[in-house]
C-alpha cells in the first residue's frame, strides 16, 4: 500500500499535447476514479503511471521512490487492461503465476497465492481452463487475480467494466467495491461511466481536453461542480441549462431572470458573481419538481416513468426545455400543461468561461 | 435423417426451414464453377495419371497395361534413389532454416516503425517477385568461377576460386541459399502478419509482469505465432519437395544425374524420354510423399501448439 504522488506531469505525442501539466496526490489505500469523456487523456495518465508511456516533464513518485524512470515490473503496480489481456495459450493458472515465475517465486509461494486468489474470485473450478474458454465476466476476474497475486502497492484499472453487459457490469462493480473494502490497497479506476465513479470512488479526478476540471468526493462533484463539464459530464440525466435574461440582487443573494420571465432566486451570494452579470443558470432535474404552485409553467413533451421517479421534459414559452422530476405514480401525459417548482437553493450559476458558482 | 429422428426437441418445421430449396439451389450454383474446374482441371488429369503410371506407355498416346511393374522398377532404379535423397537433403537445408530466418527478419522488421519498416520489408520482399532466370543470372554471375564478385571471398577461405555449381558437395547448398534469398519475403510476410495479430495489450501485461526479452520470445511471442509457424513449415515442405527450376539451371551442363531431384526426374522420363508410364509413377510417388509428409507434419506441430 503505498501513495501516488504526480507533479506537473505532462506528455505529448508528436505535436499534439495529451496531458498538460498534471498534479495531484493519491492517498494510501484510497480509491480513485480517473473520469471523463474519449480522449480527455485519463488512459494515457494511468498508463503513464504504470510505466507503459513515458513522460516528457515532472515527476511520477510511489510511495516514497520516484519511479517515472523506471520499468513497469519495478513500480510495483498491477493492472487489469479493459480487454483483459490474458495469455490466450496459458491456462488461468498459468496466467496468474507467470509474472511470479519471472521474478523467481518459490513454486509453493506461488501455488498458496494463486489458490487464495481463486478462492477469493471463484474461480477454483476454472483454473485449468483457458481464456478462449472463459466467460468475458470470467475473464474479467481472472485479470484481477494476475494483480491480485502480486500484491501490488496500487492496482490500475482501465475501464475494466467497459466490456461487460449491463446487468454483469452493476454486479462487478459491487464487487470492485468490496474488493477495495477487503484489500484496501491503492486502487486507481479509469472510466468514462459516471455511474461507475459515483458508486466506487473514494474521490473522482473529473478530466476533459487533457486537463483536470475538479478533484473531489463524489458528492463535492456533484452538488458543488467547479466548471459547466462537471456538472453537465456527472449526473443523469444532465443538469438543466438555461439563458439568464437578467442578473439581480435580493438580501445579497443572487435572483435570474429566466428567457420566459419567471424570476429564481439563488442561494448564491450576488458578491462572488462576475461584474459582467452574463451567467448561464444550472439546476438538476431532481431539484425541479412538477408541482401545481410552481411559477413556471410549460408543455410536456416526453414523459419517461422509470418507475421510483417520472422525468418530464418540458418545453417552456420561450422554447427552451427543462427536465423534470414528479413522483413515480405521475398523472401528467404528453401535451399536458404543467407547472414546475424550481429549489433555486440548489442551483448554479457559470459564468462565460464556464466556471462555476454553487450556493453556500 | 437418424440426425432428424433423434432431435426430438427441435421442432419439425424449423428444422425443414434449414434446407430451404431455394437455398441448396443458390448454394449449387455459387459451387459448382469451382466443382467444375476442379474436377476437370485436378481430378480427372490426377486420376489419368494415375492411370498411366501402371502403362508402359508414351507421354501421348496408347499403352500396354503392365500393373506394378513400374513401380517395381522405380524402387531397383539407381536415379530415383539418388533423385529422392537429393530432393530430401534439398528439403532439409532449405525448410527450417527459411522458417527460422524469416521469424528472426519479421521479429527485427516488426520492431522498425513508418517508412523504414516498409522500406526494409520492401528489401526483403523484392527477391521474391524475381523470375527464377533473373534468379539464375545474378547468382550465376556471382559465383562465376572466374569474374564472380564473390570469387575473392571464396578464395579467402579456400585459398582459390571455386566452381560452386560444379563442386558436388557445394551444390545443394548453394543451391538451397540461393533459393531461401529468394522465397523469404513470402514467409517474412506471413509472420508479420501473425505478429501484428498478437495484441500490444499482451505486451505490455507482459512488460507489468516483469518479463524478460527472451522469456517474452519463448513463453509469449513463440507460442502465439506458432500457428503462422506451422503455415510456413507446410508451404515450404511442400514447395521445396517440387523443387525443379533452380537445381534444373544451376545444374545444366554439370552432372545432372547426381544433382537430379525427383521433378527433374519426372521431367527427364516423360518427356525427355518419352516414357511417360514411368514419368506418371514417379510423379505418383512424390505426390503421396507431400501428402503424407505435409498432414503429418501439419497434425503433428499443431497438436504440439494445442497442448
Amino acid at each position: 500500500m503505498a501513495d501516488i504522488r504526480l507533479v506537473n506531469v505532462s506528455k505529448h505525442f508528436g505535436q499534439v499535447r495529451v496531458i498538460e501539466n498534471v498534479s495531484m496526490t493519491i492517498g494510501s489505500g484510497e480509491f480513485m476514479v480517473f473520469l471523463g469523456p474519449s480522449g480527455c487523456g485519463k488512459s494515457t495518465l494511468l498508463r503513464m503511471i504504470a510505466g507503459l508511456e513515458d513522460i516528457d516533464g515532472g515527476e511520477i513518485h510511489i510511495g516514497d521512490r520516484r519511479v517515472d524512470e523506471l520499468p513497469p515490473a519495478e513500480r510495483g503496480v498491477a493492472m487489469v487492461f479493459q480487454n483483459y489481456a490474458l495469455y490466450p495459450h496459458m491456462t488461468v493458472r498459468e496466467n496468474m503465476s507467470f509474472g511470479l515465475q519471472n521474478i523467481r517465486t518459490p513454486k509453493q509461494e506461488i501455488a498458496k497465492r494463486v489458490a487464495a486468489a481463486a478462492k477469493t474470485l471463484e474461480l477454483e473450478h476454472l483454473i485449468d481452463r483457458k481464456p478462449g474458454q472463459l466467460s468475458g465476466g470470467q475473464r474479467q476476474r481472472v485479470a484481477i487475480g494476475r494483480a491480485i497475486v502480486r500484491d501490488p502497492k496500487a492496482f490500475l484499472f482501465d475501464e475494466p467494466l467497459s466490456n461487460l453487459d449491463a446487468g454483469l457490469r452493476a454486479r462487478t462493480r459491487i464487487e470492485f467495491a468490496q474488493l477495495h473494502q477487503r484489500l484496501k490497497t491503492t486502487m486507481i479506476f479509469v472510466t468514462h461511466d459516471q455511474i461507475e465513479a459515483m458508486t466506487l470512488a473514494d474521490r473522482i479526478v473529473v478530466m476533459n481536453n487533457r486537463k483536470i476540471e475538479q478533484i473531489g468526493t463524489p458528492m463535492e462533484i456533484y452538488s458543488r461542480p467547479a466548471s459547466r463539464f462537471v456538472a453537465a459530464f456527472v449526473g443523469s440525466p444532465s443538469m438543466n441549462f438555461l439563458a439568464v435574461q437578467q442578473l439581480s440582487d435580493r438580501d445579497g443573494k443572487a435572483v435570474v431572470r429566466l428567457p420566459d420571465n419567471s424570476e429564481i432566486l439563488t442561494g448564491i451570494a450576488s458578491s462572488r458573481l462576475p461584474s459582467d452579470g452574463q451567467v448561464t443558470f444550472g439546476i438538476r432535474p431532481e431539484s425541479v419538481k412538477v408541482s401545481a404552485n410552481g411559477a413556471v409553467s410549460g408543455k410536456a413533451d416526453v414523459v419517461e416513468r422509470l418507475g421510483e421517479r417520472t422525468l418530464a421534459y418540458v418545453r417552456l414559452s420561450d422554447n427552451s426545455v427543462v427536465i423534470a422530476e414528479d413522483e413515480g405514480q405521475s398523472r401528467i401525459n404528453v401535451g399536458d400543461q404543467v407547472k414546475l417548482d424550481f429549489d433555486g437553493a440548489s442551483s448554479h450559476l457559470f459564468d462565460v468561461r464556464d466556471v462555476a458558482y454553487s450556493a453556500g | 435423417m437418424s440426425a432428424t429422428d433423434t432431435a426430438t426437441d427441435v421442432p419439425l418445421p424449423a428444422r425443414k426451414k434449414r434446407f430451404n430449396r431455394n437455398e441448396v439451389l443458390a448454394a449449387l450454383i455459387f459451387v459448382l464453377p469451382f466443382v467444375v474446374v476442379y474436377a476437370v482441371l485436378f481430378i480427372y488429369p490426377t486420376l489419368q495419371m494415375i492411370w498411366l503410371s501402371f502403362h508402359k506407355a508414351p507421354l501421348i498416346g496408347p499403352g500396354t497395361f503392365i500393373g506394378l511393374d513400374n513401380y517395381a522398377k522405380l524402387f531397383k532404379d539407381k536415379l530415383f534413389g539418388v533423385a529422392f535423397w537429393n530432393t530430401v537433403y534439398f528439403v532439409v537445408l532449405t525448410v527450417v532454416p527459411a522458417t527460422l530466418t524469416a521469424l528472426a527478419i519479421a521479429i527485427g522488421v516488426n520492431r522498425l516503425k513508418g517508412w523504414m519498416q516498409s522500406l526494409i520489408l520492401a528489401c526483403f520482399f523484392i527477391p521474391y517477385i524475381l523470375p527464377v532466370s533473373v534468379v539464375f543470372r545474378v547468382w550465376g554471375w556471382m559465383f562465376d568461377s572466374q569474374f564472380g564478385v564473390l570469387q575473392p571471398l571464396i578464395a579467402l577461405v579456400a585459398g582459390d576460386n571455386v566452381p560452386v555449381f560444379r563442386t558436388l558437395p557445394l551444390f545443394m547448398p548453394t543451391v538451397a541459399f540461393i533459393t531461401v534469398w529468394w522465397t523469404i519475403g513470402f514467409n517474412i510476410l506471413l509472420f508479420i502478419a501473425g505478429l501484428r495479430n498478437i495484441s500490444p495489450e499482451i505486451y505490455e501485461a507482459a512488460a507489468l509482469d516483469g518479463t524478460s526479452k527472451w522469456r517474452q520470445f519463448t513463453r509469449i511471442t513463440w507460442p502465439l505465432i506458432w500457428p503462422v509457424t506451422v503455415l510456413v513449415l507446410t508451404i515450404q515442405l511442400i514447395a521445396q519437395f517440387k523443387i525443379f527450376d533452380q537445381v534444373y539451371l544451376f545444374g545444366n551442363g554439370g552432372r545432372s544425374d547426381a544433382t537430379m531431384g525427383l521433378v527433374q526426374l519426372i521431367y527427364r522420363s516423360a518427356f525427355q524420354k518419352n516414357n511417360g508410364g514411368y514419368g506418371a509413377t514417379v510423379a505418383v510417388v512424390l505426390f503421396l510423399i507431400i501428402v503424407v509428409f505435409s498432414v503429418l507434419q501439419f497434425q503433428m506441430l499443431r497438436a504440439r501448439g494445442e497442448k
